[in-house]
């Protein structure tokens, strides 16, 4: 592997992250990266000064990509599906370990809705968030409080609850929903990542680090069903503890 | 605009208006090729050699590239001299077509603006 000087690190991070923005093959991200690396060796040039910016530089090679709205549909709605489940799971999996009822009120269900919306509107904004992390910094915060105010703004009693409701079929359906979305995503071949990897063409040996990216990707399919069981324990825990 | 008044090459050739180099370089990279396939920087190299200056990776890779996914040239990495490869572009017969193509329509309008240029043209059309 060709060494290249610590200031074109960032450099090589930014134009792999600018293809990734543009739908770009991993390979063909690979042969980029490889092709501008051979070139570098070859001048003794930095990276900026032999093909300047990083996001100007991915944007002029114009390389083939993949369909917009392919993510979209691919990626962010399973994962917004899943989180709808998993904060619905939330809410039920409290109610059902106090033996109280689900209930719901409009403000609650505006705050716990807040995650949900930002992330439908995702492909707005993610170029923007991840070239700025100050955004992604505001996204987490802004989630951080609408799951605090929820929580605030919880009905205590039947009377001031718009809907009360019995929390047991909500928690069933919700678990139903993360664990079919996750054995589907799991079973999907094309969303094991494997042939999208960024490669490196001009190396003979085999591309390392295949089988802890498969563990990676499985992890991300689960992420939701996880989460769920921990927050299980953790809100029976609670509960056992306050009795 | 008017880069080419303001911006005269230089005697040496090295320093071309940059629009008179982003409208040649696609066929001048494909005449690079023309002698067998070549990589990256002997291309930079030939094109220097020749009295073009140095051609940035900026700009000759993204050419290259869209060359690439036209079909007008095939790419191969081959294995390095104990480091890691080499990309080699070649030109494929569509862009061996291309590069015949372009340089005779080139010789056409160079020959057209060399004689329109020809600062004793208006004398000879007078006395005609």
């Amino acid at each position: 592997m060709i060494r290249t000087p610590a200031t074109d690190k960032k450099w090589f991070d930014d134009v792999m992250v600018e293809l990734r923005l543009r739908q770009v093959h991993g390979s063909a991200i690979g042969d980029t990266v490889a092709s501008a690396r051979e070139l570098l060796a070859d001048t003794g040039q930095s990276a900026e000064e032999a093909f300047g910016p990083a996001r100007v530089y991915a944007a002029s090679l114009e390389l083939p990509h993949a369909p917009a709205g392919q993510w979209v549909r691919a990626a962010l709605w399973p994962m917004l599906a899943s989180l709808l489940a998993f904060l619905l799971f939330a809410q039920a999996a409290t109610a059902w370990a106090g033996e109280e009822l689900l209930l719901v009120s409009p403000a609650q269900v505006a705050l716990v809705g807040t995650p949900v919306v930002l992330a439908a509107f995702m492909p707005l904004y993610l170029a923007a968030a991840i070239r700025r992390p100050w955004i992604l910094i505001i996204l987490v915060v802004v989630c951080s409080l609408s799951g605090f105010f929820a929580g605030v703004v919880a009905p205590q009693t039947p009377a001031e609850a718009w809907l009360a409701l019995d929390p047991v079929p909500w928690l069933i359906g919700s678990s139903v929903v993360m664990l079919l979305i996750s054995v589907v995503v799991t079973l999907d071949p094309r969303r094991s990542g494997d042939d999208d990897r960024i490669t490196d063409p001009s190396s003979t040996a085999p591309a390392g680090g295949g089988r802890t990216r498969s563990l990676a990707v499985t992890v991300t399919h689960w992420l939701f069903p996880v989460l769920a069981l921990v927050m299980l324990g953790v809100v029976f825990a609670l509960t056992a503890a306050a009795r | 605009m008017n880069v080419s008044s303001s911006d005269p090459p230089s005697p040496e050739g090295a320093d071309w208006p940059s629009d008179w180099l982003r409208a040649t370089l696609g066929f001048l990279a494909l005449r690079a090729l023309a002698a067998g396939p070549s990589y990256g920087y002997a291309i930079i190299g030939d094109l220097e050699q020749h009295g073009f200056g140095t051609i940035k990776g900026g700009t000759l890779y993204p050419l290259l590239t869209r060359y690439e996914v036209a079909g007008l040239v095939a790419t191969e990495w081959r294995a390095g001299d104990g480091g890691p490869g080499r990309k080699y572009f070649a030109l494929t017969d569509h862009g061996r077509a291309e590069l015949a193509r372009l340089s005779t329509h080139w010789q056409r309008f160079a020959d057209t603006s060399i004689r329109y240029l020809d600062p004793e043209r208006s004398t000879k059309e007078t006395l005609e």
